[in-house]
């Protein structure tokens, strides 16, 4: 009868010898990161300011940009270091809230998706930024600045990068093929029209290539669907509700449907996979294998001299047209915009410093240096008007001018990036044959009604 | 398992204080860790199982109990029936039929074999089982390929290359799983073969039986315990299985290799629903808990 | 029974049923080897391709731009930290507990016993949330000395089950003589019972190390920084979008990434086949 109490009290002695050693140790890594930081004041001694951002590719534009702003912030801060935290480009979704959850990981600076800003703002993940004492700050684009503007009215982040989206097209396939270039579709039947007649005539090209798998993330949500569905007369969201089921909606699965249903897509094993992106603009593009692609105005970047695949013919070869409207209708057009930010982490140490880094990260050379690196459009009024950015070859800025006018930006909602990853499987589902669009869009439904509640959806 | 009979052999020593301290003591670490990084954890399932935790959001700031909430709507979402289906295929085929019939058929053909012959076998069987998942995983991407192995072959003798990993994905990663686990299953019945006694087999030739009824009346039921052993063992094995799946077909395309810990991990951590990913954890829980019960009583085990 | 006219087509059956095995047994020995074979032929191999073929430029190139970088190293390493200390940890741990519960009647023991058993049964990798908020409320995420507490803790139950029946299989007689000759119990522990029960700490040890070192999940998911992180997830920079694929470096990353295990496999196999001997499992 003694003998279990022993036991338990053997184990409980361990127990609380080992918690011991446990709040031992986190008290002593404790100690040794307060004890750098108190440090700080005095002179000699070191802070650290940790910047996490998404390595996306071997070319690592964001991390040449960040090393550059890193060596200048270093040398104008003196006891000051950054450490640069590259996270593997398909796992930064996941990653990035399980860093900034926690006090002990939170990074000070982080590139923040605007989808995003939302969520993480309301899950107490993201500082408001003073950003009415940075003089700065007027230089940014009204438009964009919302986008970064949390529901409490509150600034979450400085954006670095904007874009539009459209259709890359192909011209030498196209004049192969008999089409009209340069082309100028008006509808989605015209779209349809021209890929059928690539499909007939050049039966070894893709005729029209789009984001399609979970694997693509936001880019499936936003390349694709989003780029079809506010082209109908249905967005995604209306009023305060999720539209989980509309005509419009069922349009853009059926468009998708069709494409992959026809044959006129990618094969599957070339998009549902991670690198599917990294595969079109470094492989498929360049080497003339596909003839219409739905996709931004960055890819220009890996066909920079500095880029992944430096191509100075690029833009000799595709024609970036303008996604028409389902029939024409609305304004014609249609495009989507998103963007990152730089945001500080509201759980991390040195919350002024790391708004100072992003205040030099996104300050006009350092913004240009980073748009002409990665062919990103910029967010600053006086970047857009720099002659030298403009005037860089290879690039689209002259034509996203004219994309901006028609653009749409993704619902604010702190539920967004739920919802989109319901977008994404609902997209995969019907792109693989696994459900037909309707009852795709059904699943869909019911998925985001579980996520936001069932008083938040609506169907039309 | 193992060798009980001397435990008559051994002195009686109930009541020995000293000796109660020292397993005590033998003990503490075991029990430490297992309740703190077990037994814990298990028990915390059980509670946010119940509560709509989120990775971001409002939720992330207040996490709420909301009951039975997540029940209900896992058994009307459509895709947990499907990763409970695609669960319990890619159990049967790879696992229970896969690995341990043709791990069966090597131990069986290579018993009494050229001791060279049966090393080389062995060796390249059991290369599979030693490379880590994520190997496995890229080896058999890279095998069944559009532009990979099997298809060249395919192609020379004049079909059409087939997209393995799209067309049929589940049979790829069952494929990929008995490539890599038989090699368990074989070196189970390898053991269990070579305590049979040659006497009996030989009795039976004399006999006249045949090869076909030696093995299913006389081989088969001397081994049944390591069948039934090894059976629960590469189920509960499998039942967890991750990385496989995950690196090779990323549960995809659509849902069609979405086992039930894939789906656990999108919902989780990709779709941020970190409640609803846990109430998927205590469906494979219970799951483990009921192949455990089992487990215990096909093997009658007497402690 | 004797005679020559039957006997001739008898000995060609013979013949027939003994050659058939070896022709099965090759050819699922060739069906095993052939992606094998592919991923070493494309680890050498300049311009690797997905499909298996001898490298028209054969190199070592692949292995060491793998070897030489500092990241990789690094990754290495780590997997090695967390595979090694917790391959230690269960060894002692499971082999202390296998003691006892071999040797001395306990109350407690059946008890023990069937928890130890049940536990073997639940995938306690696929309960990461709940381990992930464990270690967030701890503050002891992002530590690779905790990850090597939980990966041991999740392979201990079916390794001190392994233990206690390599202990049971030890007699008991030496240990006996031991004491006579006034040996401590530690002594005794590490004079007579250790070199023993080596199949038994060969078999538990690699068992737990394959597991850890081929972990993906646990490490993703508990460890943060990019400094921190094993080969088992690094291995991903070269699946993910890290521009188009480079199969021959994969390729040589994986063998080396597999090697610690093919190396650890052989220093133990022959101590192996105890570990999988089940037979006596319902003699109990």
């Amino acid at each position: 009868m003694t003998i279990r109490k022993t036991v338990l009290a053997g184990s409980l002695a361990a127990v609380t010898l080992f918690a011991a050693a446990c709040s031992n140790n986190t008290g002593s890594s404790n100690a040794g990161t307060s004890g750098e930081n108190g440090n700080g004041s005095s002179a000699g001694a070191t802070k650290t300011i940790t910047v996490a951002y998404g390595k996306w590719n071997e070319t690592d534009n964001w991390g040449k940009w960040l090393t550059s702003v890193k060596e200048e912030f270093e040398n104008a801060n003196p006891g000051v270091k950054v450490e640069l935290n590259a996270i593997e480009g398909s796992q930064y979704a996941t990653k990035i809230p399980l860093l900034m959850m926690d006090e002990k990981t939170a990074p000070e600076v982080l590139a923040e998706d605007s989808f995003m800003i939302n969520a993480d703002s309301e899950a107490g993940y993201l500082e408001p930024l003073a950003v009415d004492t940075w003089d700065d700050w007027s230089n940014f684009n009204e438009g964009i600045k919302a986008a970064v503007t949390g529901t409490d009215g509150k600034i979450y982040g400085v954006p670095f990068s904007t874009d539009v989206r459209g259709l890359y097209y192909n011209k030498v396939l196209f004049e192969q093929a008999g089409l009209p270039v340069p082309w100028e579709p008006k509808t989605w039947d015209d779209i349809l029209t021209a890929s059928r007649t690539i499909k007939a005539q050049l039966p070894d090209v893709i005729p029209f290539w789009m984001n399609s798998s979970k694997a693509g993330q936001e880019a499936t949500t936003m390349q694709t669907l989003q780029m079809l569905l506010y082209g109908t007369d249905d967005t995604m969201f209306e009023d305060g509700k999720w539209v989980t089921e509309s005509p419009g909606l069922l349009s853009s699965l059926e468009f998708i449907n069709t494409i992959y249903s026809e044959g006129m897509g990618p094969k599957l094993s070339q998009v549902m996979t991670a690198q599917a992106g990294q595969i079109l603009e470094t492989d498929l593009m360049p080497n003339n294998k596909v003839a219409i692609a739905l996709n931004g105005n960055w890819l220009t970047g890996n066909w920079a001299p500095t880029g992944g695949k430096p191509w100075p013919e690029a833009l000799d070869v595709y024609g970036f047209a303008k996604m028409p409207t389902q029939n024409g209708q609305g304004q014609g057009f249609t495009s989507m915009s998103g963007g990152w930010t730089l945001s500080v982490g509201a759980k991390s140490a040195e919350k002024e410093l790391g708004f100072k880094f992003i205040q030099l990260a996104t300050s006009k050379e350092h913004n240009k240096e980073f748009a002409m690196l990665d062919g990103a459009l910029t967010p600053r009024t006086d970047v857009a008007a720099d002659t030298e950015y403009t005037g860089q070859p290879g690039t689209l800025y002259g034509v996203a001018a004219e994309f901006i006018t028609y653009t749409h930006v993704r619902p604010t909602n702190s539920d967004y990036p739920a919802v989109s990853t319901a977008v994404q499987e609902m997209v995969e589902k019907v792109a693989s044959a696994s459900l037909k669009p309707e009852a795709a869009m059904k699943d869909y439904a019911k998925s985001v009604e579980r996520k936001v509640g069932a008083e938040k959806v609506m169907a039309k | 398992m193992g060798d009980t009979n001397n435990r008559s052999s051994k002195r009686k020593r109930n009541g020995n204080r000293s000796e109660q301290w020292r397993a005590a003591l033998f003990l503490s670490p075991t029990w430490v860790l297992l309740l703190l990084f077990f037994f814990i954890p298990g028990a915390l399932t059980f509670y946010l199982a119940f509560t709509n935790m989120a990775l971001t959001g409002a939720a992330a700031a207040n996490t709420e109990f909301v009951g039975f909430q997540n029940f209900t709507y896992m058994f009307q979402d459509e895709t947990f029936r499907i990763s409970v289906w695609n669960t319990i295929v890619f159990l049967i085929f790879s696992a229970v039929v896969g690995q341990q019939v043709l791990g069966f058929l090597i131990a069986f053909l290579m018993n009494g074999r050229n001791q060279t012959f049966r090393s080389i076998i062995g060796s390249i069987v059991i290369s599979g089982w030693v490379a880590p998942e994520v190997v496995t995983a890229f080896v058999w991407f890279a095998f069944l390929n559009d532009t990979g192995t099997v298809n060249a072959i395919i192609e020379s003798i004049g079909f059409k290359p087939i997209t393995w990993l799209y067309t049929f994905p589940m049979v790829a990663v069952i494929i990929a799983n008995i490539w890599r686990g038989t090699a368990f299953s074989m070196m189970v019945f390898q053991t269990a073969l070579s305590d049979v006694p040659k006497e009996v087999e030989e009795a039976a030739m004399i006999d006249g039986a045949s090869p076909w009824q030696r093995l299913v009346r006389i081989t088969i039921p001397m081994i049944m315990s390591s069948v039934v052993t090894n059976m629960v063992l590469i189920t509960l094995q499998t039942l967890g299985s991750f990385t496989l799946i995950f690196a090779l077909t990323g549960g995809g395309p659509g849902n069609s290799t979405e086992t039930l810990p894939l789906y656990m991990y999108h919902q989780a951590f990709v779709n941020y629903q970190l409640g609803y990913g846990t109430a998927i954890s205590l469906i494979l829980l219970l799951i483990g808990i009921i192949a455990s019960l089992l487990y215990m009583k096909l093997l009658k085990v007497k402690l | 029974m004797s005679s020559v006219k039957r006997k001739r087509p008898l000995f060609n059956r013979y013949m027939a049923n003994r050659a058939l095995p070896y022709i099965v047994l090759s050819i699922i020995g060739v069906l095993f080897l052939l992606p094998l074979l592919w991923l070493v032929l494309a680890s050498f191999d300049a311009n690797a391709t997905l499909l298996l073929k001898l490298p028209e430029q054969a190199t070592l190139e692949n292995y060491t731009a793998t070897i030489t970088s500092a990241d990789n190293q690094r990754s290495f390493v780590n997997g090695l930290i967390l595979a090694l200390g917790q391959a230690l940890l269960v060894v002692v741990t499971a082999g202390l507990a296998s003691y006892p519960l071999s040797r001395y009647q306990l109350r407690y023991k059946k008890m023990f016993m069937y928890i130890i058993l049940f536990a073997t049964g639940l995938p306690i990798t696929a309960v990461m949330v709940p381990v992930y908020q464990f270690f967030l409320y701890f503050k002891i995420q992002n530590s690779l000395f905790f990850t090597i507490l939980f990966l041991a803790a999740s392979a201990l139950p079916y390794s001190i089950w392994m233990m206690k029946n390599f202990m049971d299989s030890v007699p008991v007689e030496l240990e006996e003589a031991a004491w006579v000759d006034g040996a401590s119990i530690w002594t005794t522990l590490r004079l007579v019972i250790t070199p023993l029960m080596l199949p038994g700490i060969f078999t538990v040890g690699i068992y737990a190390f394959s597991g850890s070192w081929g972990n993906f999940l646990v490490p993703f998911i508990l460890l943060q920084s990019p400094e921190k992180l094993p080969a088992a997830v690094t291995i991903y920079q070269y699946f993910g979008q890290n521009g188009i694929v480079q199969y021959g470096k994969l390729a040589a990353f994986s063998i080396l990434y597999t090697m610690p295990a093919v190396v650890l496999y052989i220093i133990g196999q022959r101590f192996m086949s105890q570990g999988f001997s089940f037979g006596g499992a319902n003699k109990g």
